[in-house]
């Protein structure tokens, strides 16, 4: 009877995508919308993280898959163990080194006012008095907006969160945002696409960047992932990885300035200090 | 321009709609299967089957697919490690258990309890009865109204993405985010293909609709 046929594809496809999933090579979590540093292009992965975490992962003898998931979804992935590492555009910020453990920092960003370009606005319009801004929900430039902006006294502006920046920038060409806040590769990304926005101001944050492991690294991967950056920026690999995504990008001494809220910096740290 | 990347990731785009139609077929599968265990539970079961029944079908029909996603691929995988795919079969497909339940429950008894009756008194068993009587009068009515949850479930799996599965939706996200825009145009194509494959699956339901209709039974109203 039909039942049992089904039973039986059902369990065929289950065993079979949970067995070609269950192999030996650490997953990578990547948020792949968030071009220059993790997105895919014809069913391939690419971008500045992706290629670094391949020549690291080769430099290492690592084995690593990268698995794609919603931005908001990777932190708490992380944090369960469901992914081994996390390779993109990741900001360090105290909350974060809470619940995971950084690598050395490899890059420094800062956050651009981004304007829709024939809207003629300039910074005070667009982060003062009625504005309203766009960012990515869960993103440092969302929590700087909410700290600084929305609840300071007097200065009345609207946040809105959207799930990535494509998204945020579409609406404030649609006309329902003034602004929308990215890090600098970001914005320089979305310019260089032709899409029709301008950068008003920059926010300074030498905001440092940093891969991600599990919190107390269970898998012992941040001395190699430290190893593999620090080998990568020595052999000129990272230069032409940055420049091939973001030609015109200053490349920063490895590691940057490691902020002390991070613990982990404090102490000798696995691959670096040794 | 926009055109030629659209092109170009046509192949990509029928990955995720082929991973997509994967994810339906399994989770339809489940809740035919349990369904129907569920639909006869609640009609020929102990009370406690029948309570259990009750209970199953109302919890998985009140919880929003999405929260039954994300909970079975992060709650369950804190005991459990499960994957993605698995993960999103699983929450689908027990959310479509007990809507398909209700389906068999409806075609179950609308089959005339007289039937019952009529076998038993002709010595077959009560489930003889069920099984050469009643299931096969009930199953033949069952293409149109399940028609509706091939359709809802076929849009449902576009929200597997959250958890990593990589869809028609997220490969149509993939698209937006290395080209930076053209949303519309992108979610259209991929509108499309889902439309294209919900009215093809709809043909062939109704086309099975009529093949299985029992003579004199559904075109009363015409006659």
């Amino acid at each position: 009877m039909m039942p049992r046929y089904l039973i039986a594809a059902v369990t065929a496809g289950l065993v079979s995508t949970s067995m070609a999933q269950a192999q030996d090579a650490y997953v990578a979590g990547v948020e792949a919308s968030f071009p220059p540093w993790a997105y895919v292009e014809e069913g391939e992965f690419k971008g500045i993280a992706i290629d670094a975490m391949r020549a690291i992962a080769e430099d290492q003898g690592l084995d690593v898959e990268f698995r794609d998931m919603p931005w908001p979804s990777l932190v708490p992935a992380l944090a369960q163990g469901r992914i081994d590492l996390l390779v993109t555009g990741l900001n360090v910020t105290p909350e974060r080194a809470e619940v995971l453990d950084f690598s050395i920092p490899w890059w420094e960003n800062d956050d651009e006012i981004l304007v829709a370009s024939d809207s003629g606005k300039n910074m005070i319009d667009v982060l003062c008095c009625g504005a309203t801004i766009g960012a990515q929900g869960g993103a440092t430039q969302y929590q700087w907006l909410e700290e600084n902006l929305v609840n300071r006294e007097g200065v009345d502006v609207t946040l809105r969160g959207y799930e990535d920046y494509v998204v945020a920038i579409e609406d404030m060409l649609a006309g329902r945002t003034d602004a929308v806040v990215t890090s600098t590769d970001t914005a320089e990304e979305f310019i260089s696409n032709g899409r029709p926005v301008t950068i008003v101001g920059t926010i300074q944050q030498n905001q440092p960047q940093a891969l991600a492991v599990q919190e107390g690294d269970p898998n012992e991967l941040l001395a190699s992932l430290n190893r593999g950056i620090l080998n990568i920026y020595a052999s000129g690999q990272w230069e032409e990885i940055v420049h091939e995504y973001s030609p015109q990008a200053s490349i920063r001494a490895i590691p940057t300035a490691m902020p002390d809220y991070v613990d982990s910096y404090q102490e000798p740290i696995p691959g670096y200090s040794e | 321009m926009i055109v030629e990347i659209i092109i170009n990731h046509i192949p990509y785009l029928l990955d995720g709609l082929w991973v997509a139609i994967q994810l339906l077929v399994c989770l339809l599968a489940i809740g035919f299967v349990f369904g129907l265990l569920l639909a006869l539970a609640e009609i020929y079961g102990h009370w406690t089957l029948r309570a259990f029944g009750m209970a199953f079908e109302r919890v998985f029909r009140g919880i929003p697919e999405l929260v039954l996603i994300l909970m079975c691929f992060y709650g369950v995988g804190n005991w459990f490690p499960i994957e993605p795919f698995p993960a999103a079969v699983l929450a689908l497909g027990l959310r479509s258990t007990a809507y398909q339940s209700q389906i068999f429950r409806g075609v179950i008894q609308a089959v005339p309890k007289g039937q019952i009756a009529a076998a038993r008194a002709i010595g077959m068993s009560g489930v003889q009865a069920v099984r050469y009587v009643v299931l096969p009068q009930a199953l033949r009515q069952m293409p149109g109204p399940w028609s509706n949850e091939f359709s809802s479930e076929l849009k449902a799996t576009s929200l597997a993405y959250v958890i990593g599965v990589v869809e028609l939706t997220r490969q149509g996200r993939y698209i937006i985010s290395s080209t930076q825009g053209n949303i519309l145009i992108v979610f259209a194509v991929v509108a499309l293909m889902y439309f294209v494959v919900n009215w093809l699956g709809n043909r062939v339901l109704y086309r099975a609709e009529r093949a299985l209709e029992i003579p004199g039974l559904e075109r009363r109203e015409s006659d």
